[in-house]
């Protein structure tokens, strides 16, 4: 039995906190994100391209983060994506309302 | 806020830029996905197909991107714009077909809707306009309704009934005044009015104050208001206009106290002067003021009051008038029309049918253009099934050609609305004069947005349905081309039920337009009593300042008519009173000597003549003689009566040498006039209107100011030349004179079937525009036909079947829309043809004929239209249709 998908609000907006997230280190480019990711989550999560070139399209319509061309350590161009002060804050209140779901969601799990 | 925009308008408008950084972004992620697998130890190539097969489709991330990009609804949108256009491009011969189709539609429905927007539905431009009546006689004795009314009558309404704030009274027959002085004497049309008139109207002149109430007493002042068009033609627009005087040809200058302002149109849209009634203290008590009726009133009721009580309070007063003086107000009653809807008139009816047919030409299009977009549909429908298969959704398809259609009707409706525009000038151009009671027409936002809406509710009715018939289909049933034309049957059937209405709108609308037509026929060819060839009328009046005396006034038109009859190309010339078949002159009762009064009062037409006026016009002589030279003023007085009255009045006994007075009930004072002569009828009124009874007498016996003169030309002359000579003796005679109106009595004779021939010539040209639309339709349908089953004539015709055959079938279906659509026409019309019935003149709305002529007609245009396209069928070539697919 399939169950249905979550609503995609909820994946998408859990994907832009975590690629918020990924760049407080540092700027990085698209495929740098994507292996960060795999790495931080211990190879959990695997965020395939086709949802992470949309996110970053839209974090940056959001003015969340800043894109610009730069050339790798190995003198590639690349596009390298920078957390905002907006970005930044914004990731201070997702981060805040998402543990506060999670605990909402884990206090319902554990009661049943 | 604003980087977000620049992204997005970046988007848009520098789409390769933004595709190429993508790609860039994309190839990198893959190059260094490669560069991953390659470091774990994997050939190169081995890496690379790798990394490209974890990323997936190029495509699809594209895709994706795209869609994040937040232009996708205005790309999809240009993109279907785009589409449409291309679509409708390949097919231009259609498309062509269905703005040409629309257009014709809008533009038709908007300029007849700006008529009756203008005349029916805007208010008039008064100050609560809803409050105002026209109040107006009735005697069933005379045979009056409506009628207009005495000045002692009107002043008694004035000041006893209640229910109204203010009564006023002005003239709306054709008078005129000379004025002098400025460039050439110029004839002005005017109206003589009360004192109150602007203030019961609450209209206030653009410049200066108007009259005060009061001034329709002669209290020595004479005041005039003129007209927009007289202040900027003869005034030159002066802003000082108002307290100058201007001479209207009589000995005393007329002071100017306002300027109304444009577009006020009562009594008519072409009154140039407004001058106050003059009226003596002394008038108001003599009998005639009682007697001859000559006024139009318009009351403004209290705030507050109903017309129902307005014409109670009314019948009151009428009621102590019939009481107070039963000589005169015996079977005098009144009654009372809200303004608007007596101003409007006769003018409803004809613009109502016109707007049903503009309405019936709109629908026909409709149907028409989604007829052709199902044709259009159909031709595509493997296209569309096509981007099915590629995984288009069904709301994408139906919006592509939704798109389509909106783009097919907004073309449409810019050309109608230019059409439109350019109707409703043409309209109120070609309408016979003094029409419609406006001055002009605009295409207002109202009447723009109702075009507006028409196009876009037809574009969605037509461009729905050949929408969800597209996604009904299933691709792969429509990509095998073997079952095409099993898939497509419901559209076809629904395409032919709308060629099948449109026939049946078309086939009503042109029988309604038949019988508009034969009832003009006939009334035109209705005899009018004489004979207008060759004749040119003039018309003139002259002041009775300058002609205060009988003898000047005689002495004047008696060498005018000489001089006239004189002229090179002149065979003779006389002068009347009115001219046949335009406004009858003035009416009253009479009495025959040795008989006692009539019990009901008569009511006969009276007509001065002055020279051989019944030999001009050719009226014959029924019986005695016409007027002679010794029928002089001193001499006994002799009338001339039409052979209507000496029926009616004295049948079966010989009228020549009876006496006649113009009183109800003779007495002493009566003066007795001898019947000498029987002449033939003219109509007076019009060619609707039966002749009525009428008397004439000689003009030196019962002269008056305002003449008209006729002259028939000689057998080779064209009376239109005449034109210049009689000027020119015109102004010989008195240089202070304005000619007004030369035309030859042909003119008059065609202006009095005008409004007829306006309504039925513009409802005819409606129903042969939708003839031709249906025909269209009908070719459209079997050409389509003829297309989809291409490949099953080849077979028949391989198979032996002689061209003729092939032929005779698609004939047959055209037979089936024709049929059908043809009979629903025709009960439609005969259900609804009832309407045209007060405008219909000895033709009934169900006269056979006309429908047998139009249904015959559309069916032969119709078998014509369905002829090519069989014709084509029967040429198919059985090798080349086999190897088409």
């Amino acid at each position: 039995m399939a169950f249905p998908p979550p609503s995609s609000d909820v994946l998408r907006g859990t994907l832009d906190l975590l690629v918020l997230k990924t760049l407080t280190l540092e700027p990085m480019h698209g495929w740098g994100i994507s292996q960060r990711m795999q790495q931080m989550s211990r190879s959990v999560l695997d965020v395939h391209q086709g949802s992470l070139y949309p996110a970053l399209q839209r974090l940056e319509q959001k003015e969340l983060v800043e894109a610009e061309w730069r050339t790798t350590d190995n003198n590639r161009r690349a596009r390298y994506y920078r957390l905002t002060a907006k970005g930044r804050r914004a990731l201070g209140e997702e981060t805040q309302s998402w543990r506060r779901y999670v605990a909402a969601v884990e206090d319902i799990l554990a009661a049943t | 806020m604003l980087k977000a925009l620049r992204l997005r308008l970046r988007a848009l408008f520098d789409r390769s830029g933004t595709e190429r950084d993508l790609d860039d972004e994309l190839r990198f992620h893959i190059e260094q996905e490669a560069a991953r697998h390659a470091r774990a130890g994997l050939p190169a190539e081995e890496a690379l197909r790798r990394a490209r097969i974890a990323f997936g489709s190029m495509e699809s991330a594209r895709e994706a991107h795209r869609d994040q990009r937040g232009s996708r609804g205005v790309e999809d949108v240009l993109a279907d714009v785009r589409y449409a256009a291309r679509a409708l491009w390949r097919d231009r011969a259609l498309a062509v077909a269905g703005i040409v189709t629309l257009a014709l539609g809008i533009g038709a429905t908007t300029a007849v809707f700006s008529a009756v927007d203008a005349v029916m539905l805007r208010e008039l431009p008064f100050r609560e306009p809803s409050r105002l009546v026209q109040i107006w006689v009735e005697n069933p004795d005379r045979g009056w309704h409506k009628n207009v009314v005495a000045p002692a009558n009107y002043l008694d309404w004035r000041d006893r009934a209640g229910a109204f704030e203010g009564v006023a009274a002005y003239t709306d027959y054709q008078a005129t005044v000379t004025l002098l002085g400025r460039d050439e004497p110029t004839l002005l049309t005017a109206a003589y009015t009360t004192g109150n008139f602007l203030g019961v109207l609450g209209v206030r002149p653009q410049q200066g104050r108007g009259f005060e109430p009061g001034d329709e007493w002669d209290n020595g002042q004479r005041p005039v208001i003129i007209s927009d068009r007289v202040w900027r033609t003869h005034f030159g627009a002066d802003p000082g206009v108002v307290g100058q005087s201007m001479s209207l040809g009589g000995s005393r200058p007329w002071q100017i106290v306002g300027v109304m302002p444009a577009g006020f149109s009562l009594p008519s849209p072409g009154t140039d002067v407004w001058m106050p009634m003059l009226w003596r203290p002394d008038q108001r008590e003599a009998v005639s003021f009682r007697r001859a009726h000559w006024l139009r009133v318009v009351a403004r009721m209290q705030p507050g009051v109903t017309p129902t009580q307005a014409n109670a309070s009314l019948q009151t007063v009428v009621r102590q008038l019939q009481a107070e003086y039963p000589a005169t107000n015996t079977r005098m009653g009144a009654g009372i029309t809200p303004l608007h809807e007596w101003i409007i008139g006769d003018t409803r009816m004809p613009l109502l049918v016109l707007l049903s047919a503009a309405g019936l030409l709109l629908l026909i299009a409709c149907a028409n253009v989604g007829s052709l977009l199902l044709v259009h549909a159909l031709g595509r429908s493997r296209d569309v099934s096509l981007r099915f298969a590629l995984g288009a959704t069904r709301g994408r398809v139906a919006r592509q050609a939704v798109t389509e259609s909106l783009v097919l009707s907004g073309l449409g409706g810019i050309a109608g609305l230019a059409i439109g525009w350019a109707g409703a000038k043409a309209l109120m151009a070609m309408q016979p004069a003094g029409m419609l009671p406006i001055t002009e027409i605009a295409v207002d936002v109202r009447v723009f947005l109702f075009a507006l809406a028409l196009t876009t509710l037809s574009g969605l009715a037509f461009g729905m349905a050949p929408a969800v018939m597209a996604t009904r289909q299933s691709p792969a049933n429509a990509l095998n081309s073997a079952s095409r034309t099993v898939t497509s049957r419901p559209i076809r059937r629904w395409g032919r039920w709308l060629v099948m209405g449109e026939v049946a709108l078309a086939v009503t609308l042109t029988i309604g337009a038949g019988l508009l037509l034969r009832s003009f026929e006939r009334l035109s060819r209705q005899p009018a009593g004489f004979d207008p060839e060759g004749v040119l009328t003039a018309s003139l009046s002259i002041p009775g300042t300058r002609y205060a005396t009988p003898a000047s006034v005689k002495d004047f038109y008696q060498q005018l008519v000489e001089r006239a009859g004189a002229l090179p190309g002149v065979e003779l010339a006389a002068a009347v009173r009115a001219l046949p078949v335009t406004e009858p002159s003035w009416s009253s009762s009479f009495a025959v000597r040795g008989r006692p009064p009539m019990e009901q009062a008569a009511d006969v037409l009276h007509r001065e003549v002055l020279g051989p006026y019944f030999q001009v016009m050719r009226v014959p002589l029924v019986a005695g003689r016409t007027f002679a030279a010794s029928d002089r003023d001193g001499a006994a007085q002799v009338v001339v009566i039409n052979d209507a009255m000496a029926r009616q009045y004295f049948p079966g006994e010989d009228p020549i040498g009876q006496q006649i007075t113009y009183d109800r009930v003779p007495d002493s004072t009566s003066v007795w006039r001898t019947v000498i002569g029987v002449v033939g009828s003219e109509r007076q009124g019009g060619l609707a209107m039966p002749a009525r009874p009428e008397i004439f007498a000689h003009f030196f016996q019962d002269e008056t100011s305002r003449m008209h003169l006729v002259m028939r030309a000689e057998s080779r002359t064209d009376p239109a030349a005449l034109a210049q000579p009689v000027r020119r003796l015109v102004r010989d005679l008195d240089s202070l004179l304005a000619l007004n109106s030369l035309r030859p009595m042909t003119e008059v004779h065609a202006h009095a079937t005008s409004r007829e021939r306006f309504t039925s010539v513009l409802v005819l040209v409606f129903a042969i525009t939708g003839v031709l639309l249906a025909l269209v339709g009908v070719f459209g349908v079997l050409a389509q036909l003829v297309q989809a089953r291409w490949r099953e004539m080849g077979i028949r015709l391989a198979l032996g079947a002689q061209p003729s055959d092939v032929r005779g079938l698609i004939a047959g279906h055209g037979a089936r829309l024709l049929i059908p659509g043809i009979a629903a026409g025709v009960l439609v019309a005969l259900a609804t043809t009832r309407v045209l019935g007060s405008l219909l003149y000895e033709i009934r709305p169900t006269d056979w004929a006309t429908y047998v002529i139009v249904a015959l007609l559309v069916a032969l245009t119709g078998m014509f239209a369905a002829w090519l396209p069989a014709w084509r069928a029967g040429r198919a070539n059985p090798v080349s249709t086999l190897r088409a697919d």
